[in-house]
């Protein structure tokens, strides 16, 4: 964990001090709302549909039990008892009030915690790997490089008022883990002649134009990280267009330019900065790694072996989770858990109060007291000894927390949906509920195999559902709620449960490039279709599968969207009211 | 001149600011003000007439708009203004959140190399000051319904700062 030292605490509480001024001057009727929109938009706090909703950064995902407690704190004394993990390794309150928001703030700094530039068109909080700094197959330690884009990002000067939201991930292992084909910026470590760098793509993103991003730059140099960063980041702030919200995001100049001018374009602006005071030397690097307190691990012996294979063959609920959520840790003799919180009924991310206790408490015990949030909204415990496992499960299984489902049909990812967003066309938890009890057995969940499902309420995608391998989009159409169906979208190469993946799939994963969107299957269906729907989608999958191996998305894959849709709209009871709506471009 | 009036910030310190823009407002026989102090002419004008306005007694001052662009056919004569004998450069905020006045004043500083004063105009608050200062400004036109005097106080909102490449926010003109 990263360990704030005095100048980073003090530039939190002296944030918190701002704002504070801000709210205060607000409330005093001496800021406009129009003057103070931003400003608060830029400490996380958005005015939703019942109350302002607070979203707080949890840099690169990575949490101590200390500040799950306090998280757990906040939402008893200031929320209603529980708070929303979102897909972009933040944490959101719905219902805290304004006037307490500048208190709260000044809670979470004292825990090194903060909501500074969780919203608004500035350069967002950094995302990365939920395996970051445990994975086995890591080139570099993301950790380390998203914490120097973090304090590099992180009121930032120059690019405060950017035409639109800027999002950066990193991926520091083989396999891309961190969706950075559909960030502003992705980047992928790589080494190249002994010295390592980042692989840079520009202009990916989802949304209403959903496009996967252009490699701008095969490598850059570790060193030269930020100074490109920045020359990036300065092209896009003078050119990225103004006029059109819609139009602002920086997919849609890089698209305009062609990838190539833009890229020229950032090396000349780079040209005049390269090398310059903003240049990373081994002597920071090391002075940011130092700052973290990194777990020290024992050397476990692997004579437990047995104790585990009895476990895992008597006991197929055990056998089930290990299979799903266990994941295979750099160092011998260590596991990272994933806590599941898509069990079927709670809203997907949803943590309670009483749960972020629970868990903090089993970091401590079974960790190093440290946690990572997930952009598929779960919880990692990410250092477990192995032998401890079994006793681990036994506790989350009485918690409902143990849900084998990770990378499964009803690991679902989605945003609040209608229910809270004021943006959002529909609602999504009742939708991802309906689906989960849906597919409440677990033999045959298991069996569909890998299956990423994700859910937007509307066009802004929280849910990602373009990337979905199933997305599911909440359309609105004359004052009614209707979802769009797309298949064959990914969020990158990487393969969740299957280690027998193919050399091609690696080599696919190593790039951006390998994100895809989702194609829509045709006209939009009914609330309560939407299962039937889901339901028709696996039934083809399973059919069309030429081995259990080949997952639903290698299906449309190889066979494309075609035999999905002929027999989705085949179906008579689906057919019957889909049919009543024609606009097959929503 | 009341105390209301004291909305610029220049040299750490409030004045009362008499700076006019040049514009269609004025006797359109004039195609530049006349050789006396207070004078600003927007970039444009400033092209149109370098000749004659780099030589007065009383220097103009020359306004950016914030979509300025400073590529290869405006390079030289940005590379020009900076050398000039003008009274200072001045950007526009048409709304405060316009950000690219901020990188503006970052070409104008780090590659043009402006060392004169550099002036925040338009839309400019007490909650933008901070970070107009470390992007090279250090000048403040603070717009109404703002308390010039806090402005001046949020030059010292952050005591420390990450970026290296980008100034303290407080600098004494020179």
């Amino acid at each position: 964990m990263y360990i704030y030292d005095e100048i980073d605490q003090k530039l939190v509480e002296q944030r918190v001090a701002q704002f504070r001024g801000q709210t205060q001057r607000f409330l005093n009727g001496q800021l406009t709302e129009d003057e103070f929109r931003v400003l608060r938009l830029q400490n996380g706090l958005y005015i939703q549909r019942h109350a302002p909703m607070l979203r707080v950064a949890i840099p690169y995902g990575m949490l101590t039990s200390k500040q799950l407690r306090t998280l757990a704190y906040v939402a008893r004394r200031w929320d209603r008892g529980y708070a929303h993990l979102t897909t972009r390794q933040n944490i959101q309150f719905n219902w805290p009030r304004l006037e307490d928001v500048p208190e709260i703030l000044a809670k979470l700094a004292t825990v090194q915690m903060h909501a500074i530039q969780t919203s608004g068109n500035c350069i967002r909080n950094t995302t990365t790997d939920h395996f970051a700094g445990v994975a086995h197959d890591e080139i570099i330690n993301p950790l380390i490089w998203c914490e120097i884009i973090r304090q590099w990002s992180m009121l930032h000067p120059e690019f405060a008022f950017l035409p639109r939201k800027f999002k950066i991930a990193v991926s520091g292992a083989e396999v891309d883990r961190a969706a950075i084909g559909v960030h502003d910026i992705g980047l992928q470590a790589i080494e190249q002649d002994g010295v390592f760098g980042f692989m840079c793509f520009v202009g990916g993103g989802l949304g209403r134009t959903p496009i996967i991003g252009k490699l701008i730059n095969p490598f850059v140099a570790w060193h030269d990280l930020l100074t490109y960063l920045q020359a990036t980041l300065r092209v896009y702030n003078l050119h990225g267009r103004r006029d059109n919200k819609y139009k602002a995001r920086i997919k849609i100049l890089v698209k305009d330019l062609t990838p190539e001018v833009f890229a020229q374009q950032v090396n000349d602006q780079w040209a005049l900065i390269k090398g310059g005071a903003d240049t990373v030397t081994e002597e920071f690097v090391s002075s940011i790694a130092n700052k973290f307190s990194w777990p020290t691990y024992e050397t476990v012996s692997e004579n437990d072996n047995a104790v585990m294979a009895h476990h895992l063959t008597t006991n197929t609920a055990f056998a089930r989770w290990f299979r799903t959520n266990v994941h295979h840790h750099k160092v011998s003799g260590y596991s990272a858990v994933t806590v599941s919180l898509k069990a079927t009924g709670s809203p997907p991310g949803d943590m309670t109060a009483d749960q972020m206790e629970v868990l903090a408490e089993m970091a401590d015990s079974y960790g190093f007291g440290e946690l990572r949030v997930s952009h598929e909204q779960n919880i990692i415990l990410p250092d477990v000894k192995t032998e401890a496992l079994y006793a681990l499960w036994q506790e989350l299984n009485v918690l409902n927390l143990a849900t084998p489902n990770i990378g499964l049909i009803t690991n679902i990812i989605a945003c609040p949906g209608g229910d809270y967003c004021s943006l959002a066309n529909a609602v999504s938890i009742p939708v991802a509920t309906a689906i989960q009890e849906r597919f409440d057995d677990l033999d045959y969940v298991h069996e569909i195999g890998e299956l990423d499902l994700n859910l937007s309420g509307c066009m802004n995608s929280c849910g990602h559902h373009h990337v979905g391998h199933i997305g599911i989009l909440g359309v609105d159409k004359a004052g009614e709620e209707w979802y769009q169906i797309t298949i064959g979208g990914r969020q990158s190469g990487a393969l969740h449960l299957d280690k027998k993946s193919s050399q091609d799939n690696d080599e696919r994963s190593r790039c951006g490039a390998s994100a895809a969107i989702g194609r829509v299957i045709g006209p939009s269906f009914a609330r309560e279709q939407v299962p039937d729907v889901i339901s028709r989608l696996i039934q083809t999958y399973l059919t069309l599968r030429e081995s259990e191996s080949e997952r639903f998305i290698d299906v449309v894959d190889r066979v494309g969207i075609e035999p999905f849709k002929k027999d989705v709209y085949a179906d008579p009871l689906l057919s019957k009211y889909s049919n009543l709506v024609r606009e097959s471009n929503v | 001149m009341s105390e209301r009036n004291m909305n610029l910030i220049r040299g750490g310190q409030l004045e009362v600011n008499h700076v006019q823009c040049f514009g269609v407002a004025h006797e359109k026989a004039w195609s530049v003000p006349p050789d006396e102090s207070n004078w600003m002419v927007t970039l444009d004008t400033w092209f149109e007439h370098q000749l004659s306005l780099s030589n007065r007694q009383f220097p103009i001052a020359i306004l950016i708009p914030s979509d300025a662009e400073f590529d290869d056919d405006s390079n030289q004569q940005i590379k020009e203004l900076c050398q000039a004998n003008i009274a200072f450069i001045a950007i526009d905020f048409p709304t405060y959140t316009d950000g690219r006045g901020y990188s503006l004043a970052q070409l104008l500083r780090n590659v043009y190399g402006w060392t004169g004063e550099l002036r925040a105009v338009g839309d400019v608050m007490i909650d933008t000051v901070y970070y107009l200062a470390r992007c090279g400004f250090d000048s403040f036109l603070v717009k109404q319904g703002h308390n010039a005097q806090l402005a001046l106080e949020a030059l010292s909102t952050f005591t420390d700062t990450y970026q290296k490449s980008y100034r303290q926010p407080i600098q004494k003109l020179s």
